[in-house]
C-alpha cells in the first residue's frame, strides 16, 4: 500500500507541474492586463508600461515562467499583482471556508441522498420511487443561484431564521453554524440529488444479484437483506462518484459563495480572473489541483475499507 | 401564582439588564459595496469606486469638496487653512493646519508629508493619477507648516488637484516609506476613520480616529461589506444586516428601494456621460456625413426615457453637463430621413455593416442594443463582438474597435474630460495615449489654450468652442447621463445635504450618526 501511495504522489507531482504550466500560459493568453487594473482607466500608456515593468510583466514569458516554477518549488507563489497581499496567505484565509462548506454539503448530501436512493430502489416503480426520482431530477436541474435566492427569501427574509450574509461577524460556534446552514443546504440539494440517483442505480444492480435472491429465499428478513448484503456493496460506486463529485462540488461552490456572501476559493478565482491577477490565479490553481489530487487519492484508499477484495499493488 | 410572579419579576429584571444594549444608540455603520473584494487602499492607486469610497474616510486633501457636493465651485480648506498664489498662478503657497495627527502614532502631519504625497501622486510608477499631476514642477516644504507648489504652467484646477480626490489625498510619509507596497493594505492617513481590519472577501473595518482635527467621529466604526451579488446586497439591506448600499445602476432598483419602509434611496452627481466614440480615421467613419447620420439615428430622448428619468438625464454636450465649462450644444433631435440622406450622399444608400467590440457589462450591453436598434433604421448593422469588461478595456485601448461605447465622469472641470477623450496626444495606441478613442484632433488649440487662460470668462469661451468643434466634427455622439444610485436606512444621518460625491458614494464623516 505504501508503494502505491508513493507512486500516486509522484504521479500527482507530474499532474501538478502540467497544470501549473498550462495555467501559467493560459492566463497570459487571455486578453487583459493587471497593470491596467491596478492603475485604472485614467492611466496613460507610459504609466501602464512603468507598472508592467514593476510587476515583472515586461520580461520574456520564459523568464517569468522559470521564476514562477522556482518559487512554486519552495511553496512561494508570490504576491497578488493587484492587492500586493501574499497569495498563500490569502488562499489560506479563505480555504477553510470552502472546505467547511464543501464538507457540510457532502455530509448533508450523503445523509439525505444515500437513504433516499436505497429506499427508492427498494420501492421501485411505486409511489415513493416516483416522488424521489422527480425530486432528485428537480434538484439536479435547479440552478444553484435560483435555489439560493429562494432559500434566502424564505428563511432569511420571511422567517428571519438565518442571516442573508453567511460570514464575517459570527459571535460563537452556534452563530457560526447558523451562518453555515443555508449555503450548505443549497449546495447539498444538488449533491443529494446526484447521490440519490447513483445510490438508486447501484442498489437496483445489487438487488438483481443471485446472493440477494438466495438470502430472501433463505427467509432472511427483508430489512436485514437490504442492510447486510445490499447497502455495503451498493456503496462502492457511490464512494467513487462522491469522491469525483467532491472536486466538482468545490468548483461549483462559487455561485453559493457569491449569493450567500461567503469567502472561498470560488469567489476568489472569479475576482482574480476579472482582475487578471496572474499570481493569484496560479496560486489558486495549485490549491485546486492539490485538493482534487488529495480527494482522488483518499477515494482510492477508501475502496480498500469498503471492499476487502481491493488490493493495492 | 407566587411562582408566576417571581418568574415574571426575574424576566422583567433580565429584560431591563439587557435593555441598555438594545436601546443604546447604534454606532456601527455597515455599508454594502458591489465588488467581490478590496483592491488597494493606497489612495494613489485606489482606482475602483469601492476603494475610493473607503479611502475618502481615511485620508484628507489640502482642500476638500464641500461635503455632499461634486461641483468645482465648492472647495473648502481641509489640511490647508489658507493659500495664496502669484499673479501668474504658477506658484502656490499653502499654510497647513497645526496639530493634525497621522493615525496609529505616526506623528504630526507636516509640509514634508504633503510635499512627499504630491510627488508620489505625480510618479507614474507609484500612482494611477500621475497624468493629472503632470503640470507639477515642484512641491517643497518651506517650513513645518508651509508648502510651496510650483507648476510648469498655470492650470485651471490646482485647488481640485490637491483636493480630497484621487491624487490629492495626503499620505503620511513615514508610514508610506516604512510599509512600501504593504501601505495599500494598511493605509495610514489623517481622516476621521482609521483602518482597523480586513478579512479577505468579507469586509474592511474602519474605526473612529479620536484625534481627528474636526472632532471625534460620532460613529465608532464603519464596516464595508463586500457583496458582489446585487440580489444578495438588496436582501441584506432588507433584512437589516447592512445600513447603506451601493445600488444597481438602473431605475427599477431606485423605484423598488423607495418602496421599502424606512429607506432613503437617492441618485447623486456626478452623472456619468454615456456616449459613442467614432474613430474618425477608420473607414467608413472617416466621412463626417456617415458619423452625422449615425448620430441622427440614435434617439437620445427615447433611450433616456427607457432607462428612466429619475436615474438618468439626456446628454447636452460631449462632456458631462455638471462639469464646469459644459455648454448646452442643442444637440440635433433624431431625424431618420436626414440620416438616410446623409448616408446616401456618402455613398451608402443601403447602409453598411460595421464590426465593433462591446462589453458584457450589463449597463453597456443594454445601451449597445439600443444603439443597434436606432442604427438599424438607417440600414447600419452593428456587428457587436461581446467580450468581458477587462478584455474590452484592453482591446479598445489597442485601437481595435472603430466604434467605442463608453460611460465616464471625471474631475468636474471641462479640461479633464476634453483632455482625456478629445486631445490628440491622448489618442489610444500612442505612448501618451489615455482614452481618446475617436482620434479627435479638432480642438487641441482650444483645449490647450484654456488650461493656461487666467481670465475665467475667456477660459469658458475656449472650452465652449472646443465642445462645438468636437460636435461639428462628430468625434462622438453623446446620448445620456446616468446618476450614481445609493440607499440607506432613514435612521442614518449623514450630517450634510447630499447632492453629489466625487468618490461616487456618500462621504462618511465625523458628523455621520444614527438617530436615537
Amino acid at each position: 500500500m505504501h508503494t502505491y501511495v508513493v507512486k500516486r504522489l509522484l504521479l500527482s507531482g507530474i499532474t501538478l507541474l502540467a497544470v501549473l504550466t498550462l495555467i501559467f500560459f493560459i492566463v497570459r493568453i487571455v486578453p487583459g492586463d493587471p497593470a491596467r487594473v491596478v492603475l485604472g482607466e485614467q492611466a496613460t500608456t507610459q504609466a501602464i508600461d512603468a507598472m508592467r515593468q514593476r510587476l515583472g510583466l515586461d520580461e520574456p514569458l520564459v523568464v517569468q515562467y522559470w521564476r514562477f516554477l522556482r518559487g512554486a518549488l519552495v511553496f512561494d507563489v508570490g504576491k497578488s499583482m493587484v492587492t500586493g497581499a501574499p497569495v498563500l496567505q490569502v488562499i489560506g484565509e479563505v480555504l477553510p471556508s470552502t472546505l467547511e462548506l464543501s464538507a457540510a454539503a457532502l455530509v448533508l448530501g450523503c445523509v439525505i441522498g444515500i437513504p433516499l436512493g436505497i429506499w427508492s430502489a427498494v420501492r421501485r416503480n411505486r409511489f415513493a420511487d416516483y416522488v424521489i426520482r422527480v425530486a432528485s431530477l428537480l434538484g439536479l436541474s435547479f440552478p444553484a443561484f435560483v435555489s439560493a435566492i429562494l432559500l434566502l427569501l424564505a428563511f432569511a427574509i420571511s422567517l428571519r431564521w438565518f442571516p442573508v450574509m453567511s460570514s464575517g461577524n459570527s459571535t460563537g460556534l452556534a452563530d457560526h453554524l447558523r451562518q453555515l446552514v443555508l449555503p450548505a443546504v443549497n449546495l447539498a440539494l444538488i449533491m443529494a440529488a446526484y447521490i440519490t440517483r447513483v445510490s438508486r442505480s447501484a442498489m437496483l444492480e445489487i438487488l438483481r444479484e443471485d446472493y440477494m435472491r438466495t438470502a430472501i429465499a433463505k427467509g432472511v428478513p427483508p430489512l436485514a437483506v437490504v442492510w447486510r448484503h445490499g447497502v455495503r456493496n451498493a456503496l462502492i460506486p457511490v464512494v467513487t462518484v462522491t469522491g469525483l463529485y467532491l472536486g466538482i462540488l468545490i468548483g461549483n461552490s462559487v455561485l453559493t459563495e457569491i449569493v450567500f456572501n461567503r469567502p472561498g476559493l470560488g469567489k476568489l478565482i472569479v475576482g482574480s480572473l476579472a482582475q487578471r491577477d496572474y499570481t493569484m490565479l496560479q496560486g489558486l490553481m495549485v490549491a485546486y489541483t492539490m485538493i482534487v489530487v488529495a480527494i482522488n487519492l483518499m477515494t482510492d484508499l477508501t475502496y480498500g475499507f469498503i471492499d476487502p477484495r481491493v488490493r493495492y499493488e | 401564582m407566587r411562582k408566576l410572579v417571581v418568574s415574571l419579576t426575574f424576566a422583567g429584571l433580565a429584560y431591563l439588564a439587557a435593555a441598555p444594549s438594545a436601546l443604546a444608540q447604534k454606532t456601527v455603520l455597515t455599508v454594502g459595496v458591489a465588488t467581490p473584494d478590496v483592491g488597494r487602499l493606497d489612495p494613489h492607486v485606489a482606482t475602483s469606486n469601492a476603494d475610493r469610497g473607503i479611502v475618502a474616510g481615511i485620508f484628507n486633501g489640502l482642500t476638500r469638496f464641500k461635503p455632499g457636493q461634486a461641483t468645482f465651485e465648492n472647495f473648502e480648506p481641509d489640511l490647508a487653512e489658507s493659500w495664496i498664489s502669484n499673479a501668474g498662478k504658477t506658484e502656490w503657497t499653502f499654510n497647513l493646519r497645526k496639530g493634525v495627527q497621522c493615525h496609529r502614532e505616526y506623528g504630526e502631519l507636516t509640509a514634508e508629508d504633503v510635499a512627499y504625497s504630491l510627488q508620489r501622486a505625480a510618479d507614474p510608477k507609484r500612482s494611477g493619477f500621475s497624468a493629472d499631476l503632470a503640470p507639477l514642477a515642484k512641491a517643497e516644504a518651506v517650513d513645518k507648516y508651509t508648502l510651496k507648489v510650483t507648476l510648469k504652467n498655470p492650470i485651471p484646477s490646482l485647488l481640485g488637484l490637491v483636493s480630497n480626490y484621487t491624487g490629492g489625498f495626503v499620505v503620511c510619509k513615514k508610514a508610506a516609506e516604512e510599509m512600501g507596497v504593504d501601505f495599500a493594505r494598511r493605509p495610514i492617513g489623517t481622516g476621521p476613520f482609521m483602518f482597523e481590519e480586513y478579512k479577505p472577501q468579507q469586509f474592511v473595518r474602519l474605526v473612529a480616529n479620536k484625534q481627528y482635527f474636526r472632532g471625534v467621529p460620532k460613529l465608532e466604526s464603519v464596516i464595508y461589506r463586500y457583496i458582489p451579488s446585487d440580489a444578495s446586497r438588496d436582501l441584506a439591506f432588507e433584512s437589516g444586516e447592512i445600513d447603506m448600499l451601493f445600488g444597481k445602476q438602473d431605475e427599477p432598483w431606485l423605484t423598488r428601494m423607495r418602496k421599502i419602509p424606512g429607506t432613503v434611496a437617492f441618485a447623486i452627481e456626478p452623472a456619468e456621460l454615456n456616449w459613442l466614440n467614432f474613430n474618425i480615421t477608420a473607414k467608413p467613419l472617416d466621412d463626417v456625413r456617415v458619423r452625422r447620420a449615425m448620430m441622427l439615428a440614435i434617439d437620445r430622448d427615447g433611450i433616456t426615457k427607457f432607462r428612466g428619468s429619475n436615474a438618468n438625464r439626456v446628454a447636452i454636450s460631449v462632456i458631462p453637463s455638471s462639469d464646469q465649462g459644459a455648454v448646452d450644444l442643442k444637440l440635433p433631435p433624431v431625424d431618420i430621413a436626414k440620416a438616410k440622406m446623409l448616408l446616401a450622399e456618402a455613398g451608402h444608400p443601403n447602409g453598411f455593416t460595421i464590426k465593433m467590440i462591446g462589453s458584457t457589462n450589463p449597463t453597456m450591453a443594454t445601451s449597445l442594443q439600443m444603439y443597434q436598434a436606432g442604427l438599424s433604421k438607417i440600414g447600419i448593422t452593428l456587428d457587436v463582438q461581446p467580450v468581458d469588461n477587462p478584455t474590452f478595456h484592453v482591446q479598445i485601448r489597442k485601437d481595435l474597435s472603430p466604434l467605442v461605447p463608453y460611460q465616464a465622469a471625471r474631475f468636474p472641470i471641462a479640461d479633464a474630460f476634453l483632455t482625456q477623450f478629445y486631445l490628440s496626444t491622448s489618442t489610444v495606441g500612442t505612448p501618451t495615449g489615455v482614452t481618446n478613442f475617436s482620434h479627435c484632433n479638432v480642438a487641441d488649440k482650444e483645449i490647450i489654450s484654456a488650461r493656461s487662460e487666467l481670465d475665467p470668462a475667456k477660459q469658458k469661451a475656449l472650452w465652449a468652442e472646443a465642445q462645438r468643434k468636437i460636435l461639428d466634427a462628430v468625434c462622438a455622439a453623446p446620448v445620456y447621463e446616468s446618476f450614481v444610485l445609493w440607499a440607506h436606512k432613514d435612521s442614518l444621518v449623514l450630517g450634510y445635504e447630499l447632492k453629489g460625491s466625487m468618490n461616487l458614494g456618500p462621504p462618511i464623516l465625523e458628523t455621520t450618526h444614527f438617530k436615537k
